[in-house]
């Protein structure tokens, strides 16, 4: 059964075709006023215009531009058909009864047909704008870490997608206290709030036990589309759909949307979609701040130990200072005549005064190279100096001890770009390391020469490192007739950690991070240190520096 | 007889360093804070002043500065005594025109020497 409109003013014909008809719901109109009218409060399925009435078109095009839906059906008094644009079918006045009725029903279930057609076509449209809300926001979700981005995401999600009235999101993740973030399209009244909060709390109590949170500890954040309207408490009455945000053991908080239309089944899987989608990012965005905040303790712990180190050196030296003064003073005896035994505790407090001063110095260096904060002043020169000066100055400690300390040099050695006070520092402390470790009457000897770094070879220890170096190097040794090093000692030799414990830098007076320090001061000239020894035989401590390290601006300014 | 200005806040050390140059043949001056360091060196016109870096109310690079800037007093000789501490070496960078810096803890002999080289 369709709704038809009869346009005519022969009345013969009005009753004609409200007799066939009669199955259908009929109207008849017969001027331009009263169809407008009618055409205005009514759906029709099917219009059918007499081509008789006055000024029949110009009612059709009327018509047309009120209403879209119906079939426009023309009656003209031969078939003699004209071509009309507005016009589906053509009926003619001679037309058997038969003939029209089936014309009708063919045109009204035609148009069933397109309707269904249309509302197919609209669901899939829906479907598709759908699946792109939810391509779009899973996309969104993919390329942040920050909770509170995140939340908002999938609320603007769910907005493009349910266009919802109210979305309450209880969020316990992104503070300390309890986060309420209301996105609604009209503005809350302050009683409403205060509803909302209140259903919030008695709705997941349990949340609020434990830790214990009371309704003032709620933070509310809104957001109101159009504040020029009011939401009622009508709003309590709306349909509403709820969703936790958790994944696994994380709980992250929950959702709840209102809208004053019923949701279908699939609003309902959309938007357990959506909360389920957000679930995954916010524990990567929760790992991610737990990195981000572990380390950062850590780099506070790192500046606390380095500072703390300065800051006892700096304390200790100034006592340090008065003990020394006093003790040279006293040997020098200018406070009267000291016996033979009295001498011999003085100097063992002297001694003990200076290897305190040497732990003090080595600790100072070392917090200083971790924390980045050593100076370093590179200049051309070369490697010579450096052992002659070290020569030089240990010469008289090595002759007190009985030992020969000789250095065979390669002449032309190419020149290096380089620390020469570090490097002074280094190789001070490898010779007087092997005079420490070297019995009377034996050699040490101090060796350089220049090697492709292919020609150097090191013990299965360091081999690792070794096989790093590209280029020339200038390489330098210090060889003993020392008690060696175990070869399972060998790589914690420069392991500063490991030293402290080393109760053989005790005995011999030493703070045992020399090495670790001549270590990261060699790195940072981009060379490296290694030892090879046999026990009781003697050490070979050796390091390489690669050749003219001119940084590049310099050559173009020196061209 | 020369004359020497120790300033330092540290008693003992002031104390050692004035007994080894007194043995040397030169008179001392202490004082133990910048304040007093400052207004002694403008008083006495030492031939040489060992200044200690940190110390109350005025620090010794500063001292060094206001001297060295100063037409009248710019040739006075000045010995630093440094600890190498953090806050030492926020200072560091200013120019301070100090003529020679020693480390603590240092050798009393090298202070003498150092004293000797600049007065003899």
């Amino acid at each position: 059964m369709g709704k038809i409109l009869f346009v005519s003013d022969r009345i013969d014909k009005i009753k004609q075709y409200s007799d066939i008809l009669k199955q259908h719901e009929f109207l008849a109109v017969d001027n331009e006023a009263s169809t407008i009218e009618t055409v205005e409060l009514n759906q029709f399925d099917i219009i059918i215009f007499d081509n008789a009435i006055n000024n029949c078109k110009n009612i059709m095009k009327k018509v047309k531009s009120i209403t879209n839906k119906p079939s426009f059906i023309l009656l003209t008094a031969d078939d003699k058909i004209e071509n009309e644009k507005y016009i589906n079918a053509f009926l003619t006045d001679n037309m058997p009864a038969s003939l029209i009725i089936s014309a009708i029903n063919l045109n009204l279930k035609t148009q069933k047909s397109l309707e269904q057609l249309s509302e197919t076509n609209k669901n899939l449209a829906d479907s598709l704008y759908r699946l792109n809300v939810l391509y779009s926001t899973s996309s969104k979700f993919a390329g942040s870490l920050d909770k509170e981005k995140l939340l908002n995401y999938m609320i603007e999600g769910m907005d493009k997608s349910l266009s919802f009235d109210l979305t309450c999101t209880l969020a316990f993740c992104t503070e300390d206290k309890p986060v309420l973030m209301l996105n609604s399209l009209y503005e809350i009244s302050d009683e409403l709030l205060s509803a909302i909060k209140l259903r919030t709390i008695l709705n997941y109590k349990s949340l609020f036990d434990n830790p214990p949170f009371k309704i003032e500890d709620i933070k509310v954040v809104k957001t109101v589309k159009y504040p020029a309207k009011h939401f009622t408490f009508n709003l309590f009455e709306y349909d509403n759909m709820f969703a936790p945000i958790s994944l696994g053991d994380n709980f992250f908080g929950c959702i709840e949307i209102f809208k004053e239309t019923p949701f279908t089944s699939d609003d309902a899987t959309c938007f357990q979609t959506i909360a389920q989608q957000v679930s995954l990012p916010l524990k990567s965005a929760t790992l991610y701040q737990e990195i981000k905040e572990t380390n950062h303790k850590l780099e506070k712990l790192e500046r606390l130990k380095s500072e703390f180190i300065s800051i006892v050196s700096h304390e200790l030296r100034t006592p340090l200072t008065a003990i020394k003064n006093s003790l040279d003073i006293l040997s020098c005896g200018k406070c009267g005549e000291i016996n033979e035994s009295g001498i011999k505790f003085l100097s063992m407090a002297q001694r003990n005064v200076e290897r305190l001063s040497g732990i003090i110095n080595d600790l100072l260096d070392l917090s200083k190279i971790e924390a980045g904060k050593m100076d370093y002043h590179f200049a051309n020169m070369n490697i010579h100096a450096v052992i002659d000066y070290v020569k030089t100055s240990l010469n008289g400690l090595a002759k007190e001890k009985g030992l020969n300390l000789i250095a065979e040099e390669t002449p032309d050695l190419p020149e290096i770009y380089a620390d020469s006070q570090r490097l002074e520092q280094v190789l001070t402390n490898l010779v007087s390391n092997a005079i420490k470790f070297t019995p009377s009457g034996k050699t040490i000897t101090i060796r350089s020469h220049i090697a492709d770094a292919a020609q150097i070879v090191a013990n299965e220890c360091f081999k690792q490192d070794i096989e790093k170096l590209s280029g020339k190097y200038i390489v330098v040794c210090v060889e003993d007739q020392g008690i060696g090093i175990a070869e399972k000692d060998l790589l914690r030799a420069f392991d500063k950690f490991a030293q402290i414990e080393n109760s053989l830098s005790r005995k011999a007076g030493g703070s045992g991070l020399g090495l670790p320090i001549a270590k990261q001061l060699l790195e940072a000239h981009n060379g490296i240190i290694w030892c090879d020894s046999e026990v009781n035989k003697g050490s070979r401590f050796y390091f390489a520096l690669p050749v003219s390290q001119i940084p590049s601006e310099k050559i173009l300014i020196a061209n | 007889m020369k004359k020497i200005l120790i300033v330092d806040d540290e008693q003992d050390i002031v104390e050692s360093l004035k007994f080894v140059l007194e043995a040397s043949d030169f008179t001392c001056y202490c004082a133990y804070n910048g304040e007093d360091g400052l207004r002694l060196a403008k008083e006495i016109m030492p031939d040489l002043i060992i200044l200690d870096v940190m110390m109350p109310k005025i620090n010794g690079y500063k001292i060094s500065r206001l001297l060295k800037y100063d037409k009248k007093y710019k040739d006075i000789p000045i010995l630093m005594i440094t600890a190498r501490s953090q806050e030492e070496d926020k200072l560091i960078g200013e120019e301070t025109g100090a003529d020679e810096y020693i480390t603590k803890p240092f050798d009393l002999s090298e202070v003498v020497n150092i004293v000797k080289k600049y007065l003899s």
